[in-house]
């Protein structure tokens, strides 16, 4: 007997630059022929009639359309890319919510504005040109509520005069 | 023998009955595979005490995955592909847990020494026995692949798909084991 599947050409693709002579490749070839034949004539022993009934009762089960549907979500979640871009979202929901900070998704307003208001937690900064207009002797004036839901917010100024060179802080 | 009148349906339509929780087309398409999952987990696992808990688990992941089987592939690759695996997850358990089996127990006492038929088989049964145990030595993607292409008779490419690797590589793994068995092997066995 000799395998079936294992034919000279393949032998020869195997060990392409192996072998001096023609002689010693077919020597060789002989040779894992004889252990394939040895591997391929060891007989598998047939399951019994009752082993297959068996095992084939223990395993059956009906497929659930449920679970594929499922699967096939959690596939497409486990895609890197997928994968990646929740994982982004997700830290900037988290680091969101861990500084307290809402998520600003528009430009902040421009400096012309007569009022904008900027929350940071639990402060609110108030700036525009009606704040200008009201202390027209302070560069970039801002005014900052602080304390957030208390009955009496604190309310300080900020600025500065000449120049930048006088930082000005004034509660209110 | 296994017959009902599912017997000369295709696979893929059996499939599509099983989805819709038929048992009959169950039985059928596994009868119709069982001797070769249980064949290729013989010769991967080669322990006949795990074989059948080997098989039985194939099945069971056959059964519970089928829902996510694809038309456009071959239900016979997917389904080499669940048993080789099992198989090899089988195989690498065993070779943590496994006690080193001698050559003397090959039970040759059932077989006449000075018998030269009997002679004869004993001598193949040790040689057999010699083989496998160089053959456990190898990497078990290495001695899979081996299996799979000259005694299964798999082509490299649904070996490739299977092992999750390349052509080239499979081609790799098999010309090491052959090599290694060539070493192991030397001078042992008759020409």
């Amino acid at each position: 007997m000799t395998n079936r599947y294992f034919s000279l050409e393949e032998f020869q693709a195997l060990f392409s630059d192996r072998f001096a002579s023609q002689e010693e490749m077919l020597r060789e070839y002989a040779f894992f022929l004889s252990v394939l034949d040895q591997l391929e004539v060891a007989p598998v022993p047939e399951l019994s009639a009752w082993e297959k009934e068996e095992i084939f009762r223990r395993s059956w089960r009906e497929p659930s359309y449920e679970s594929s549907r499922l699967w096939t979500w959690f596939a497409f979640l486990r895609r890197p890319a997928v994968t990646f871009a929740l994982g982004i979202v997700l830290g900037c929901v988290l680091m969101s919510a861990v500084t307290g900070n809402r998520l600003e998704l528009v430009r902040p307003a421009a400096a012309d504005q007569p009022l904008t208001v900027e929350h940071m937690g639990y402060t609110q900064a108030y700036r525009g040109t009606i704040i200008d207009g009201l202390y027209p002797q302070i560069e970039d004036p801002r005014i900052v509520l602080e304390g957030g839901d208390q009955s009496a917010p604190k309310r300080v100024l900020y600025g500065t005069i000449n120049n930048g060179e006088i930082d000005v802080v004034w509660n209110l | 023998m296994w017959m009902n009148r599912h017997d000369s349906v295709s696979d893929e339509a059996l499939i599509e009955e099983i989805r819709r929780g038929d048992r009959d087309a169950a039985a059928c398409l596994y009868h119709r595979h069982i001797n070769r999952v249980h064949r290729i987990c013989h010769r991967i696992v080669s322990d006949r005490s795990e074989v059948a808990d080997c098989v039985q688990e194939v099945w069971l992941k056959v059964f519970r995955s089928l829902g996510r089987f694809r038309r456009e592939e071959s239900f016979v690759a997917w389904l080499n592909s669940i048993a080789v695996n099992t198989s090899t997850d089988y195989w690498r358990r065993r070779k943590r847990h496994r006690d080193r089996v001698a050559i003397e127990d090959a039970q040759p006492e059932s077989l006449p020494s000075n018998d030269p038929i009997g002679g004869q088989r004993l001598d193949d049964m040790l040689v057999h026995r010699r083989i496998q145990q160089v053959l456990e030595q190898v990497s078990v993607k290495q001695r899979t692949a081996l299996i799979l292409r000259y005694l299964e008779g798999m082509p490299l490419p649904e070996i490739a798909r299977v092992l999750g690797c390349r052509e080239g590589t499979v081609r790799t793994h098999i010309h090491r084991c052959l090599l290694f068995l060539r070493a192991k092997l030397a001078g042992k066995r008759k020409q």
